[in-house]
């Protein structure tokens, strides 16, 4: 049984986003550590089978309550809020659009938290972003990325709602620190892999015309296996002391872009194309460039704000993760590229 | 002098509407509105807008637009359209216009009273090959009045996001719109019917589930809907909505006693049919070449007008909204008929009416 926490197993946790690639990893982390006393968040439409395969291995986690419902209803978040102590938001919408994305994070979230300060317990909110929030337009090509980076101003330049949706995530968790007492952690986890999601990070490049198109040259990538990923989310929801700070999630051992794509490759044969990361860049400046003089007529999909960000490539830490959480590496990455690769065979 | 306008309800289609009035030119977008007043500040921040509202008669009585765009889901259309008229503010509904064609026509009146413009997002009429088809229909090409009409319209449902949110919750506005999933996506293959039937339609409709809704938990919403229609001349229609025909039809096709055309909106094509005879063998040769040259020609077309920055992804949009503004400016004729709007409402009123007496209960 886990001491020293700000939570016992006996007080209620929300986990949102639990049946998703990393919420049920979550999920598995907290019931074994004995924390069954939780009460699991899905949308009305999600099939359970990932979920339910977990809570099956663990006998006591009939305890483990299924709430279903949808974030952007008031009435649904003040249903899965009520007498929470600990809420780890991992719910994150995919959709395309900047408004849809700023629904599905931002909105969803500020019903959350007002839900959490009205009808919960709460102790503290632990918010996932991610990376993606990261401005690197400005940073050195293989500069240090930790928690103190700029942040993205222009996340419609760089075309990317996902981040958006992010950023005005963590901007309301933070004003809601600021102004309502709330107390919170924001965790930005790297690349995330592992079986369940057999795509490649656009990172490492992209799948586009029929083949592979390696972007990502032999950039460090900063990624975390789901399951350490997960470890760091339950540490931050867990530890006393940490309220207030956000960490950058990467593991220890992390892999070049061409190395990872080797390995892959390696599992699953496909074609792959090098793209040198000038003639990335150029093209990159080339197609924004085209995108402004002709109002748009392609869509921004490229821009030096992207590139930038994905493959002009930076090196990551793990210090403050391991320093504030105590967090380890629990899954190396050779075993971790093996769980990730199996899932091509 | 630039138009000013204003957007109330700043959901996904909003974006499209700042992108494609950017591009129209001879506007400025002043202000935008949302009762989720976060909404309205994401796209105000967005795109640099200074008006952010979370109350349309405030933003109306602060802003004073010369034009309103209302892009919030159907059931907001009416109610907030007859505000902004009564407030002095020319309005572009988005599609559907209203839920009911009663509701249609009082706005057209108030429209008519208030000496206001009114128009509906039915932006795919404005796609280039579509104005070309006008053009052709006006030049006399048909060789008559239409006696035919046949429209295609296709939702792809591979991708489920659209529709799993609106399976997953009977309160989402789509639920609660009387055709449901069919009323949110088919005005537009309604609206290109709506412009050549007069106003005497007699209509047939019939509609079911697909086993991929099925197998999405469809409950009671249908997403398979086909259409007959009849008008006083004589003109006939058919209609046909389908989110499984594969590769998705999109498409117009229009017969008049001499010639007829077919529009394919998915790869902006426009065909024309000439009547003709060819002797013996000729026939099976000649008119699939002649063909083969009008799509060649169409390919050429559109590769060209892309280097040239005519095509472009939301054309229609573009064009409807430019002469939307136009018609304010000039003090000329909306973009699109108030006859036609009704008419595509009435159709729509009748097609829900039908299939929703063919539920079991009622």
């Amino acid at each position: 049984m886990s001491t020293g926490f700000i939570v016992s197993p006996a007080d209620k946790i929300l986990v949102t986003g639990s049946n998703g690639f990393i919420g049920a990893r979550v999920v598995e982390n907290l019931l074994a550590r004995g924390y069954f006393n939780l009460r699991c968040f899905v949308r009305p439409s999600s099939k359970l089978k990932k979920l339910q395969t977990i809570l099956a291995r663990f006998p006591a986690a009939k305890a483990v309550e299924l709430v279903s419902g949808d974030l952007l209803s008031r009435e649904d978040c003040a249903r899965a809020v009520k007498d929470a102590s600990v809420l780890i938001h991992l719910a994150a919408g995919f959709d395309k659009s900047f408004a849809g994305a700023f629904m599905n994070s931002a909105l969803a979230t500020r019903n959350l938290l007002d839900a959490f300060l009205e009808s919960g317990r709460p102790r503290r909110f632990v918010n996932v972003s991610s990376f993606a929030v990261y401005s690197n337009l400005h940073l050195e090509r293989h500069a240090l990325l930790d928690e103190n980076c700029p942040l993205e101003t222009e996340p419609q330049a760089r075309n990317d709602a996902y981040g958006f949706g992010k950023l005005k995530q963590e901007q309301l968790v933070r004003e809601y620190g600021a102004q309502r007492g709330l107390k919170w952690v924001i965790l930005r986890p790297g690349m995330v892999y592992g079986p369940g999601k057999p795509d490649l990070s656009g990172r490492v490049g992209i799948n586009t015309f029929g083949f592979f198109i390696h972007m990502g040259g032999s950039n460090e990538l900063p990624m975390t296996f789901v399951d350490n990923c997960a470890e760091a989310i339950v540490l931050a929801a867990l530890k006393p002391g940490v309220d207030g700070e956000i960490f950058n999630v990467v593991d220890d051992e992390r892999l070049p872009a061409d190395e990872f794509l080797a390995r892959c490759k390696a599992a699953k044969n496909f074609f792959s194309v090098p793209a040198p990361y000038p003639l990335v860049k150029f093209g990159c400046a080339l197609w924004e460039d085209f995108f402004n003089k002709r109002q748009g007529q392609l869509p921004p999909v490229f821009n030096r704000r992207r590139c930038a960000a994905e493959w002009g490539g930076n090196t990551y830490t793990n210090e403050k993760l391991r320093r504030l959480l105590g967090w380890s590496q629990k899954i190396s990455t050779g075993d971790a590229m093996k769980l990730f690769t199996a899932q091509y065979k | 002098m630039n138009l000013r306008f204003a957007i109330i309800g700043c959901g996904k289609i909003a974006d499209q509407h700042v992108q494609a009035a950017q591009r129209a030119g001879g506007c400025e977008l002043v202000a935008v509105c949302d009762r989720e007043k976060l909404m309205a500040e994401q796209l105000a921040e967005r795109f640099k807008i200074a008006g952010v509202f979370s109350d349309a008669e405030e933003m109306l009585e602060k802003v004073r637009p010369d034009a309103v765009h209302i892009t919030t889901p159907p059931l907001g259309h009416f109610p907030l359209a007859k505000v902004c008229l009564e407030r002095g503010a020319n309005v572009y509904l988005e599609k559907p216009f209203t839920v009911t064609a009663d509701e249609a026509r009082e706005l057209v009146a108030l429209a008519e009273q208030k000496k206001l413009r009114l128009t509906a997002g039915h932006n795919y009429q404005f796609t280039s090959e579509m104005m070309e088809m006008r053009r052709q229909v006006a030049s006399g090409f048909l060789g008559g009045a239409p006696v035919h009409l046949e429209s295609h319209w296709a939702y792809d449902l591979s991708d489920a996001t659209y529709v799993a949110p609106i399976l997953g919750s009977k309160a989402h506005w789509v639920r609660q719109l009387p055709g449901q999933l069919f009323h949110n996506l088919i005005s537009h293959g309604i609206a290109r019917l709506a412009e050549f039937l007069d106003d005497d339609v007699t209509i047939s409709a019939q509609a079911h589930q697909s086993g991929r809704l099925k197998s999405l938990g469809g409950q009671e919403v249908k997403d398979e809907l086909r259409v007959l229609l009849r008008d006083g001349k004589g003109t006939t229609a058919f209609f046909c909505f389908s989110t499984q025909i594969k590769p998705g039809l999109n498409s117009f096709r229009i017969c008049g006693p001499k010639n007829s055309m077919l529009i394919e909106n998915g790869s902006g094509s426009i065909i024309l049919n000439r009547a003709g005879s060819h002797k013996s063998y000729l026939a099976y040769v000649l008119p699939p070449l002649k063909i083969a040259r009008q799509y060649l020609h169409n390919a050429r077309k559109n590769f060209t007008d892309c280097l040239t920055g005519k095509l472009h992804q939301d054309f229609g949009m573009k064009e409807l909204i430019a002469r939307f503004h136009a018609s304010i400016r000039d003090n000329s004729p909306p973009p699109i008929p108030y006859r036609e709007i009704v008419l595509t409402a009435r159709i729509m009123d009748e097609i829900f009416s039908q299939i929703r007496s063919e539920e079991p209960g009622r």
